[in-house]
């Protein structure tokens, strides 16, 4: 029951933002939609891309020959950075604001003083960061198959659901260690700024490693090098990288738990 | 016989190298008004977490409601109301919210909820605005009433009446009256000592986290020493006088002197030896009894 009620109550605190958070994500997918050069564009798009410097291309998580083609210029959308942000944004402030900014706004003692065991905490703000993940990933997918059949790009939109799965996975695994981050914390401030650092850095690490050959074999302890959305467009699911995201999610998830569960309030 | 309400045994914590409470050992019993006396940073707030499961103790163990305090652990917090010293609510949701909130978290009906705000004077008007909006005072009364709507059997208040009017204090006392016939143990943690004079059947008193004194409110004034004020018809000399008790004041013809209960009847004889003109013995209230305490 107490479950229930703090997910409820996670819930209604954080549901305001998520609206123009979807909106906006869809928005976004739309445009794209709307941009996406339809099959007998592709050589005039290659042209066009050929112009833009790889570091720029990198940026979105493909390379030129992917991002030339219908499917590949959708599949932009789910590594665009302003993709990642907004998923990102919503995994870190759920995670902060539940138990670091709980106990540093002071209404922690109000919650820990009833029948409400701590790792009841931990799962409600968890199953908050979900659920808005899947609101956010259904609103891009729901904008990219809209803007897919407006256009009659000819592609099938349920090419692109194993991708925003991937990016809902992604970013639960980055919830994760957001509750982490924060069950260690006393203020949802620092919470914030320790996970949104963790973040950048893996992003920077995956970002680089990508471009400079000799910091290559670091990708793999970057979360993002996990999830390359032109890639899984091509080759589909890859069931170990979606176990390494599964994994680190639980043993953060656990950790969060018992650090938690340990610490004082 | 039931179980004591709260039992701690040799409750310490510290936090580093400092000491916030050490070795206390206190029982209050079911249905009783305890008062937790002590200045600020004596060790009550600190008490009232670790009884909550807040905090780990460094040392010893407690009981509430006859289960034992484990941190982390809120299997007995079914049965508590609980009222922090800094009220801290959330500023976004309406005051109705809120209390639907806690009391839903509570696991029990909020029974009690409609007399407390009428008693409170929170009115609709009131309730459904954001907490945000809400006075010092207003956002107090809120708090009261989230602690005892769920008529809990065990309420561990901390300062609750900061920043209520003494119209309002009036009506909480009533509240705590109220709430005592109906069986609940309070413990409460106060500066205010008339406060805790008037409503405590009894009191401990804390100084730099050790526990000083516990008992009765009356038994520990009456074992307070006595103010004696001595006028007398011509000039004495004070020192006369000081191996009675301690001087606080002397002039020539009017001394005042502490006085323990033990030695009273020495100084009045000796007083009758002498030109007195009036005497007066005034028995310390909570107050003083608690200021002689941290002298």
């Amino acid at each position: 029951m107490s479950l229930w009620g703090l997910l409820g109550f996670q819930w209604r605190r954080n549901r305001l933002p998520l609206l123009p958070m979807a909106v906006g994500l869809g928005l976004f997918q739309a445009i794209l939609s709307r941009m996406a050069p339809v099959p007998n564009e592709s050589s005039w798009m290659s042209a066009i891309l050929a112009a833009v410097p790889p570091q720029l291309v990198a940026l979105t998580g493909s390379d030129i020959a992917a991002v030339a083609t219908t499917r590949g210029f959708l599949a932009i959308g789910y590594g665009h950075p302003i993709f990642l942000l907004l998923l990102g944004l919503w995994a870190v402030r759920v995670s902060s604001g539940a138990l670091a900014g709980e106990i540093g706004r002071g209404t922690m003692d109000m919650i820990a003083s009833r029948p409400v065991p701590r790792w009841h905490q931990v799962a409600a703000a968890f199953l908050v960061i979900v659920a808005g993940l899947v609101v956010l990933c259904a609103a891009a997918w729901g904008a990219t198959t809209l803007g897919a059949s407006v256009r009659s790009l000819g592609v099938a939109a349920t090419a692109f659901l194993p991708i925003a799965g991937m990016g809902l996975l992604l970013f639960a695994a980055w919830g994760a260690v957001g509750l982490l981050v924060s069950a260690t914390r006393r203020d949802g401030g620092s919470a914030i700024a320790w996970t949104s650092a963790l973040m950048s850095f893996s992003f920077a690490l995956d970002y680089l490693a990508r471009l400079w050959q000799p910091i290559a074999a670091l990708r793999a302890f970057s979360l993002f090098r996990y999830y390359e959305p032109t890639r899984i467009l091509r080759e589909g699911l890859n069931g170990t990288e979606m176990l390494v995201l599964g994994s680190v999610t639980a043993a953060a998830l656990l950790a969060a738990l018992v650090v938690f569960q340990r610490r004082d309030l | 016989m039931s179980a004591a309400a709260i039992e701690t045994s040799g409750l310490g914590k510290r936090f580093g190298g400092v000491t916030a409470l050490e070795g206390l050992s206190l029982q209050v019993e079911e249905g009783e008004v305890f008062g937790f006396l002590g200045p600020n940073g004596a060790g009550k707030t600190t008490t009232i977490r670790l009884l909550l499961g807040f905090l780990r103790p460094s040392g010893g163990s407690a009981r509430l409601l006859g289960r034992p305090v484990a941190h982390g652990a809120v299997g007995v917090h079914a049965d508590l109301g609980y009222l922090p010293g800094e009220t801290r609510l959330w500023p976004q949701l309406h005051g109705r919210q809120v209390l639907d909130l806690l009391a839903r978290l509570s696991k029990r009906a909020p029974t009690e909820r409609a007399g407390l705000l009428e008693r409170l004077t929170l009115g609709d008007e009131v309730l459904a605005r954001p907490v945000g909006t809400y006075s010092d005072g207003m956002r107090q009364k809120l708090a009261i009433v989230q602690a005892l709507q769920c008529a809990p059997r065990l309420a561990l208040l901390d300062e609750p009446t900061k920043g209520l009017d003494p119209l309002v204090q009036q009506a909480f006392y009533a509240i705590l009256a109220d709430a005592r016939a109906r069986g609940t143990t309070i413990f409460l943690s106060s500066h205010i000592l008339p406060e805790v004079e008037r409503v405590c059947d009894r009191v401990a008193m804390l100084r730099a986290g050790k526990l000083v004194s516990v008992g009765d409110v009356a038994a520990l004034t009456r074992a307070a020493r006595r103010r004696v004020v001595v006028e007398f018809r011509d000039d004495v000399d004070a020192a006369h006088l000081a191996g009675f008790g301690e001087v606080t004041s002397a002039e020539p013809r009017r001394v005042v002197l502490m006085v323990s209960r033990e030695k009273l009847p020495a100084l009045v004889a000796r007083l009758g030896m002498m030109p007195l003109a009036d005497l007066l013995v005034e028995q310390p209230s909570l107050e003083e009894t608690f200021l002689e305490q941290y002298r």
